[in-house]
């Protein structure tokens, strides 16, 4: 029992990093923002008839279950005793749109998983439901699924369109099986890897900012040696860096690798046009061997391979270490907690090193995001697409402004993170929209009408205000320095993505395959004992070779035949 | 005639235990029996979405799959000698606690100590691991110790000599108020006035204890042994998830760490399963051949 | 003679307190550095800082978990459930145990019965059957879910069993003789004499019910069913900071998942750590079964 509950911890957090992914922003709806259109979306739809109107009420009620994984309620303000039962979102949905939504049951989202493959295991699913990509393709393969094609042409709203449409249709077609629509879904794309460094640190020792691993070895060394903490002591590392270094959550090496033109356990398009796996390429070799070498040297702690992400988190909270690759949110946690220890420290983060003069460039990983499907024996599938709509409808500013009379907020008992579905645009039009308002000295934000992704900008908002006014809230400092900054998390990786020197997308995005489930386990462990046992130097870097041979045998090859083919027949081009 | 009657008096006699078994019967059935068809699962490629009814049957395949898969020989070594010496250890620890305890004369001390020696049983090794890996780092208060006294630090948790001793001495740590619990009730349980009698004879506290409170626990204790036989291949999934690292695969990998990593692809029902009734018929071959093995050398019934 | 026995059994006494106070330190130790952890700051404690007093102390995290409605609400369903779950638990290891711990001659289907019940000690359906068997039964999102699956533990059963066979013979045959049924030697001669092995198996039992979280989460339908642990367990994951999105920012920053974490363990284990010194009198007590003869 224990066994599945931890199985299900991971992909959890596998699925939070998923959600992360579809959270953030596609590069075509850069800069698009249209505060024209002030129409209301049902109005905007007059050429069709008025029975399709994207939000017309049903003249008899109409009953749609669900299930839910759910988190509590965060905000300080929430309205007590408030369940996903009793949420503002279901009273507004029965009487705008005469739908009651019914949950079979409510779970706490760390166990969502395990209780959903139960009920589908007892026969026992509801008319909706969200669902990953690799459920979505099981659903599809036993043709259980709603076509929705007819209900998201007549009933999507202009919003819940360009929404989902902000990919190119890479999200649509991909939902698209024999030209029906199974499934709605937005597409994302991954955490951008950036190297987050201490500032004061760099200062202390009279050190540039690197741009090169070269140089970053450099610092790294420094670090180690000259006590640049200066409290007289010998008490602090190079480079952060937990057990699951290749494939971890954070404090990795997987910027590391990146900056060297390795990308393990991702498939990039080959010379040949044809996906090659990351973790058996030379550059990994040679990245390995550098990594070798720091551990001789230092950099990196002794025992680094014992350790998870958190307990690694605890060194850069207590200020032993003070370089690390990651993703933008680090300001978040841990650094915040960091300064809070340590008021002088000061992080900044930076563009991928480069390697011999070679940018170095991210890794990004296209994803689909959650997936809303309807089960085939539902009689109302368009249900599912008004209430998609209905949520974008309730994210009009007047709803998510504190100060307005509409707001529909924790405070007044709406908690938006249990309604299903949900569909997100990118950052980027908040990012814009958020530092506008601050450069003017606005009070309030002002949004557009139809702005999307108001509710986002008014925390953004609140949060880069609360930092103004009090410079030492490092709680406020973490989602001001994360979101809002020009040189902060989401500001570098939207930069990073607009260059397309900077990056390379991991080309499989399709369910594991056949082989990687069989053998996936053991291949991994392969490449995990390997790699860790050449850096801590208890296997020689000509191991490498021997261990590519393996990985072929044990079934690599297969894996890349199959990866091949799912690529020609169904990757999104 | 005789005989008859006999019998018809027994079956008088023994109907109501035949009743005062009922609910627990009802309760088995339903709740421990029923489940059982589950087992299935070994046999088929299970796919939840058509059930056991229709999901195909595959024969042995699973099984094949999952003993041939690299290292599963390794693991299955690992496995065996983690729990072997948690068995040992963890029935001799506390036995000889529950010894010394009862040696204790003052009760305040005694439930002090019996409080503190079950504590640990509350903790989680998701608790654990982060406390465990600080005090056995390079930097902690054994290497402190170890280099205090001129030798070399270890890198304990990173070292395949070490691992196995710390899985299990921490194990053992963890569980052993547990056990002492049940050892404790057998010596309360034997008869104080076998004791008397032997100071009257002079017998001295080590002899009292070798001949009437060691035979006295006996029972418990050959049972204790025997249901732990059935655990023989559980190494202890949550500790060695939490604790084990790449390097130390070598000796930490087990049978439940190894099933929990094919799942993390996609959910191995079928493989977990057959995995399951390997672990399910060892134990039932090992639990039996100690049953009758106690039987036959000290004529007891276990259960 | 006599003084040297005693000398070398003061030596003993010596050593044994030394040796067993040294290991009462190592059981005490964590727990100590545990609830310093619950008491100390989120900066400190995310730093790894707190050793064996509380760093930066606060009870914040002992506040977040007890102000709740859903606090209070969850704690009255697992007292429900422990003293439903144990009562039910006990009865049933009592009715089971006692005609098993009878000998061949005495109950002719004794060792039927017995690897009837042994073999679900080692054979089980696994996580989906036993969700669809207790579905089937119709006990989802009741208190029974949590209590009738489980309602027989044989492990405990084979322990009292084997503790009811060392009560001596004759005190049974007397009463027999006397005419007493079954279950009256069963209710006024083997449990008195049991108490030790009651508590014993009574202190797991209770531990077990207080401490099992899953099933909570498996057989509820909503968490205004969720029993303490089960509360408690999706409290501390759901501000899990790996998951950090812009959905879930706010006012949890000062808690850290380490204080909670730990805040929780304490909060699960009071209510035994309560209950055992009381159970403890029996067993440190000895019984003197002999003195029925007398």
């Amino acid at each position: 029992m224990k066994r599945v509950t931890t199985s299900v911890a991971l992909i959890s957090t596998l699925l939070a990093t998923m959600l992360l992914a579809a959270c953030s922003n596609n590069k075509e709806t850069a800069g698009e923002s249209s505060p024209a259109n002030t129409a209301t979306a049902s109005s905007s739809q007059s050429a069709e008839p008025v029975s399709n109107d994207p939000l017309g009420k049903y003249p008899e009620p109409v009953t749609v279950t669900q299930v839910l994984g759910f988190r509590p309620p965060e905000e300080a303000d929430a309205l007590q005793g408030v369940t996903p039962e009793t949420n503002g979102y279901i009273k507004d949905l029965k009487e705008m749109l005469n739908i009651e939504l019914k949950y079979k049951w409510t779970v706490p989202s760390d166990q969502f998983d395990q209780k959903f493959n139960l009920a589908i295991a007892s026969g026992d699913l509801p008319d909706m439901m969200m669902v990953d990509y690799n459920t979505f393709v099981k659903f599809k393969e036993q043709g259980i699924l709603a076509d929705l094609s007819e209900a998201y042409q007549n009933y999507a709203s202009p919003t819940l369109r360009k929404i989902i449409e902000s990919d190119g249709g890479f999200a649509l077609k991909a939902m698209t099986s024999d030209n029906k629509l199974l499934g709605l879904a937005s597409s994302g794309e991954g955490g951008v890897q950036v190297l987050w460094i201490r500032k004061d640190w760099l200062d202390n020792l009279g050190l540039q900012a690197p741009t090169s691993i070269e140089e970053l070895e450099k610092v790294a060394d420094a670090f180690v040696k000259n006590d640049p903490d200066k409290n007289g002591k010998n008490d602090t590392y190079g480079l952060a860096l937990n057990k699951n270094f290749a494939a971890g959550w954070g404090f990795d090496a997987k910027g590391f690798f990146q900056s060297s033109g390795s990308y393990p356990f991702a498939w990039l398009k080959g010379a040949d046009g044809k996906l090659i796996p990351g973790e058996i390429q030379p550059e990994t070799k040679a990245a390995l061997a550098r990594l070798q070498s720091w551990y001789q040297s230092g950099i990196l702690e002794k025992e680094f391979a014992l350790k998870d992400e958190d307990k690694e988190s605890e060194d850069l909270v207590a200020g032993k270490v003070g370089i690390s690759f990651g993703e933008w949110w680090y300001p978040n946690w841990p650094l915040n907690l960091n300064k809070d220890k340590d008021p002088k420290a000061d992080w900044i983060q930076l563009e991928l090193p480069s390697l011999n003069g070679n940018p170095g460039k991210t890794l990004i990983s296209r994803g689909i995001g959650a997936i809303m499907v309807v089960k085939k024996d539902f009689e109302h599938p368009e249900a599912a697409i008004k209430m998609a709509n209905f949520f974008q409808e309730l994210q009009k500013p007047k709803y998510v402004d504190k100060n307005s009379p509409d707001f529909k907020g924790p405070k007044t008992g709406y908690n938006y993170s249990w309604y299903q579905p949900r569909y997100y645009s990118g950052f980027k039009d908040i990012f814009l929209a958020v530092n506008e308002a601050l450069d003017a000295n606005k009070e309030k934000l002002e949004l557009p009408e139809d702005f999307i992704g108001s509710g986002e900008a008014q925390t953004w908002f609140d949060a880069a205000k609360k930092y103004q006014a009090n410079p030492k809230d490092n709680t406020a400092w973490g989602m001001y320095y994360s979101r809002v900054a020009k040189d902060g998390g989401i500001a570098v990786a939207e930069k990073i993505k607009e260059d397309k020197s900077k990056f390379v997308y991991n080309e499989y995005y399709g369910p594991p395959t056949p082989t990687q489930v069989e053998k996936g386990a053991s291949l991994n462990k392969l490449t995990n004992e390997t790699f860790t046992k050449i850096i801590m130097g208890s296997a020689q870097i000509s191991e490498f070779d021997k261990y590519v041979e393996d990985w072929k045998k044990l079934g690599g090859d297969d894996i890349t035949r199959e990866v091949n083919e799912w690529y020609d027949k169904n990757a999104v081009k | 005639m005789k005989i008859i009657m006999a019998r018809k008096r027994s079956i008088r006699l023994e109907l109501p235990l035949h009743l005062m078994l009922i609910p627990g019967i009802l309760v088995t059935l339903v709740y421990a029996y029923g489940p059982m068809f589950g087992i299935v699962m070994a046999f088929q490629k299970y796919q939840p979405f058509l059930g056991f009814l229709k999901s195909k049957w595959i024969g042995l395949a699973n099984f094949e799959y999952v003993f041939n898969l690299p290292d599963f020989n390794q693991v299955l070594y690992n496995t065996f000698l983690i729990s072997i010496l948690k068995i040992f250890f963890a029935l001799v620890v506390p036995l000889i606690l529950a010894l010394l305890l009862n040696e204790v004369a003052k009760d305040w001390f005694k439930r002090l100590i019996q409080t503190s020696i079950f504590l640990p049983f509350f903790l989680s090794w998701a608790v654990l691991g982060g406390v465990m890996i600080e005090i056995f780092s390079l930097n902690g208060p054994i290497n402190a110790m170890l280099s205090g006294f001129g030798l070399e630090r270890i890198m304990f948790m990173g070292s395949n000599q070490w691992f196995v001793s710390i899985l299990v001495g921490s194990d053992v740590w963890k569980g052993m108020g547990y056990n002492m619990i049940i050892f404790l009730a057998a010596i309360v349980g034997i008869n104080a006035h076998l004791y008397e009698a032997a100071e009257v004879d002079g017998a001295g506290k080590w002899k009292q204890m070798i001949h009437i409170t060691l035979p006295g626990m006996a029972p418990i204790i050959i049972l204790m042994c025997t249901l732990s036989l059935g655990g023989i291949l559980n190494a202890g999934f949550d500790q060695i998830l939490i604790l084990y690292n790449p390097i130390v695969y070598e000796s930490g990998d087990v049978i439940d760490t190894f099933v929990y990593r094919l799942g993390l692809f996609d959910q191995q029902y079928s493989p977990a399963a057959a995995i399951g009734l390997f672990k399910s018929v060892i134990s039932v071959v090992l639990v039996t051949l100690s049953y009758y093995l106690a039987y036959r050398l000290s004529n007891y019934r276990i259960f | 003679m006599f003084y040297k026995q005693s000398l070398s059994r003061k030596l003993f006494n010596v050593t044994n307190v030394i040796v067993l106070t040294l290991i009462t330190l190592l059981g005490i130790l964590p727990f100590i550095h545990l609830l310093s952890v619950s008491l100390s700051s989120n900066v400190a404690a995310s730093a790894g800082e707190v050793s064996l007093w509380p760093v930066g102390f606060t009870l914040d995290a002992y506040h977040f978990l007890s102000k709740k409605a859903e606090f209070i609400r969850s704690f009255v369903i697992s007292l429900e459930r422990v003293v439903l779950g144990t009562a039910i638990n006990m009865l049933l290891v009592f009715l089971t145990a006692y005609p098993l711990s009878k000998t061949n001659e005495q109950f002719r289907f004794r060792t039927v019965y017995v690897w009837f019940f042994a073999l679900t000690m080692f054979f089980g359906g696994g996580l989906i059957p036993s969700y669809i068997v207790v579905k089937e039964t119709g006990l989802m999102n009741s208190i029974w879910a949590l209590v009738l699956p489980g309602a027989l533990n044989v492990w405990n059963a084979v322990m009292m069993l084997n503790f009811f066979r060392g009560i001596p013979r004759e005190m049974e045959e007397a009463a027999t003789i006397d005419g007493a049924s079954h279950l009256s030697v069963l209710w006024r001669i083997y449990l008195p004499i049991s108490l030790p092995s009651i508590a014993t198996i009574g202190l797991f039992t209770v531990v077990g019910h207080w401490n099992s979280w899953f099933d909570g989460i498996l057989y509820m339908n909503s968490p205004e069913k969720y029993p303490l642990q089960t509360y408690l367990s999706t409290l501390v994951t759901a501000i899990n900071v790996k998951s950090i999105t812009i959905e879930n920012m706010s006012a949890l920053q000062n808690l850290s998942e380490r204080t909670l974490r730990t805040a929780q363990i304490f909060l699960g284990a009071l209510p035994i750590m309560v209950v055992y010194p009381f159970l403890q009198k029996y067993f440190v007590k000895g019984i003197t079964v002999g003195s029925v003869k007398e």
